[in-house]
């Protein structure tokens, strides 16, 4: 049925009643006005789902992601959404070349144009190749001055291209490249720019110590920087300069199977701003470390400690002594820390994040020490196996609590949960 | 209590506290400009709403009428669906023409706060369908070129998260 209609069989039928209802009461002009009050907005189903002002509002009940199903709909719904950047927010475009490579010219330079039309800011090229990358240029010349992040996944991009893919995006600040074998370090060296504010490496088999070197010398205004990388050796970690000195407040470092005490120490010592550290899956650091960054890092707010096995009690005792600006710890999957650690970070007064998942040694006992903490908000307790009812009901104390996850307690139940949901009404409670 | 008559399209009257009535943005901004209060046999026709849609629209109001008005600085911010009270979820446990109606008449009414939670309810039940689930669900014609719903797909398909 097409909207015109619609509008106007609607419209017919409006004023047949309003006409009849003024005759019959008797006071035309005066009941007009009333009915124009009313009649200005849609009448019926159909007319709803093509109004602007209905569609507008609506489609804030949906997340981006969500969004991007509702555009598939029909022309009206797409070019609503379409229209509006906010509608797009957060969203990156991510597309799949191997797919992608066999589109006519005409449709490379449409989705490009959609890209633009709703705002994006954010480009994902998976499965890339270098031939791709003219492509890019030649059909996205808009890019040069829209593209703000650039994420590479799986792709066959040689240093060359990255060179050129980058000479081309004249606006970016964030780079992540996730699993590209064909790039070197040799490639970073060529292409990163100082406007770069966010890196992220990880999965690459060809690049390690020497993209720490890059970075220091080629990053000034980096206030980001993840890195995944296998054999990463301590000494790269002396590589960063006083320039970044400043800016750099984020350091991710997952999965260094190499790194030692003494990495953690060059780290700490050339980055004294860092306010978000992870160390996550870098199993050889142990409770030294943990004394270093303490002494060094005074800023520091979140620390990742997950798949740490060598930390123990006595790191979480130097945590809750000398990290008073702490107020994210994750512990997940140390398995040799026990009630005793817990109980000394059960004191401290800024602590709002706890992840203790799957801390094989965790009793009661240590669940009671974190029952008495006020400014917890958010804690995981998720496959910790020795936790018994006795334990998880003290919870119910945490009174500021907002999210807990006890995914895989053996000791969870039904009468548990709706006990829980009682007396924790604001907390979002993750079976 | 100033009362005031409502008229449903099928000509059933209702008298409701202008308490009530004035959850209606429409409603209130006739009587306030047309000074409707003072009239005893003033009716307020309303031309698109059955009386069995009328009826739960008071009944609505009458639960709500006391809320708090809602912020006007909403716009332009995504906006939660799991947050429906239970006495409106079971408010609306009605059938879809019910609820299509119910939505219909709080847009048409400018009844904000009926409008967000049946908004709501009609989001949580299209969330997670494909486009053609939708389409069925609201009787929308997909006017889509072969062509351009490839297209739209894939500029769609290929969004993620940042």
């Amino acid at each position: 049925m097409s909207g015109q209609g619609v509008v106007e069989r609607a419209s017919a039928e409006l004023s047949k009643r309003i006409n009849g209802l003024s005759l019959r009461v008797g006071k035309q002009h005066r009941n007009l006005r009333k009915a124009v009050y009313i009649t200005s907005r849609p009448v019926t189903w159909n007319e709803l789902l093509i109004d602007e002002e209905f569609l507008n509002n609506f489609f804030w009940y949906f997340t981006p992601l969500e969004r991007s199903n509702l555009a598939r709909v029909c022309t009206r719904w797409k070019d609503l959404l379409y229209r509006n950047p906010n509608f797009w927010a957060g969203l990156a475009l991510c597309i799949n070349y191997k797919q992608f490579r066999q589109s006519t010219t005409y449709e490379k330079a449409k989705l490009y144009a959609s890209f633009i039309k709703r705002g994006f800011y954010s480009l994902g090229m998976i499965g890339a190749k270098d031939e791709d990358v003219t492509d890019l240029i030649n059909y996205f010349p808009l890019g040069s001055k829209h593209v703000h992040s650039l994420i590479l996944r799986w792709c066959g991009i040689s240093d060359r291209g990255l060179e050129n893919l980058i000479d081309h995006l004249q606006v970016l600040y964030e780079l992540e490249i996730f699993c590209c074998n064909d790039l070197s370090e040799g490639g970073l060296w060529a292409c990163l720019s100082p406007k770069i504010v966010s890196l992220k490496l990880a999965d690459c088999i060809n690049i390690s110590d020497e993209a720490v070197g890059a970075v220091a010398q080629l990053l000034p205004s980096l206030c980001e920087f993840s890195l995944q990388a296998y054999h990463l050796t301590d000494a790269a970690l002396g590589y960063f300069t006083s320039k970044q000195r400043d800016c750099l407040n984020i350091l991710k470092l997952h999965s260094c199977w190499e790194i030692t005490n003494d990495g953690i120490r060059n780290v700490v010592e050339s980055l004294p701003n860092l306010t978000i550290l992870s160390l996550s899956g870098c199993t050889k650091i142990s409770d030294d470390a943990i004394e270093i960054i303490s002494e060094s890092l005074k800023k520091l707010r979140s620390l990742d400690l997950s798949w740490c096995p060598r930390i123990t009690d006595l790191a979480l005792e130097v945590i809750a002594c000398d990290m008073t600006a702490l107020q994210q710890l994750s512990l997940d999957r140390c398995v040799n820390i026990t009630d005793i650690g817990v109980g000394y970070l059960s004191t401290m007064p800024t602590l709002k994040v706890l992840f203790l998942r799957w801390c094989s040694q965790l009793r009661d006992n240590g669940v009671h020490h974190l029952s008495t903490m006020q400014s917890l908000q958010v804690l995981s307790l998720a496959g910790c196996p020795l936790l018994t009812m006795g334990g998880l009901c003290s919870l119910t104390q945490m009174k500021n609590l907002r999210e807990l996850e006890l995914t895989n307690c053996p000791a969870t139940t039904s009468e548990l949960y709706q006990y829980l949901h009682e007396q924790l009404p604001q907390c979002l409670i993750i079976e | 209590m100033p009362k005031i008559r409502l008229q449903s399209c099928d000509n059933d009257i209702f008298e409701v506290d202008y308490d009530v009535a004035k959850c209606s943005t429409t409603i209130k901004t006739m009587v306030d400009d047309l000074g409707l209060d003072d009239n005893d046999d003033e009716i307020v026709p309303l031309p698109n709403v059955n009386s069995a849609i009328l009826r739960k629209v008071i009944q609505w109001a009458t639960q709500h009428k006391d809320d708090p008005p809602p912020p006007e600085d909403e716009d332009n911010r995504e906006k939660r669906t799991d947050d429906i009270s239970s006495w409106d979820s079971d408010f609306l446990k009605v059938d879809q023409g019910t609820l299509f109606e119910l939505i219909l008449a709080a847009n048409y009414l400018d009844i904000k706060g009926l409008l967000d939670v049946t908004c709501k309810t009609v989001a949580n039940m299209i969330k997670g369908k494909t486009p053609e689930e939708i389409r069925k669900t609201f009787n929308i014609k997909n006017d889509f070129t072969t062509e351009e719903e490839e297209q739209i797909r894939r500029e769609n398909e290929w969004c993620e998260d940042k």
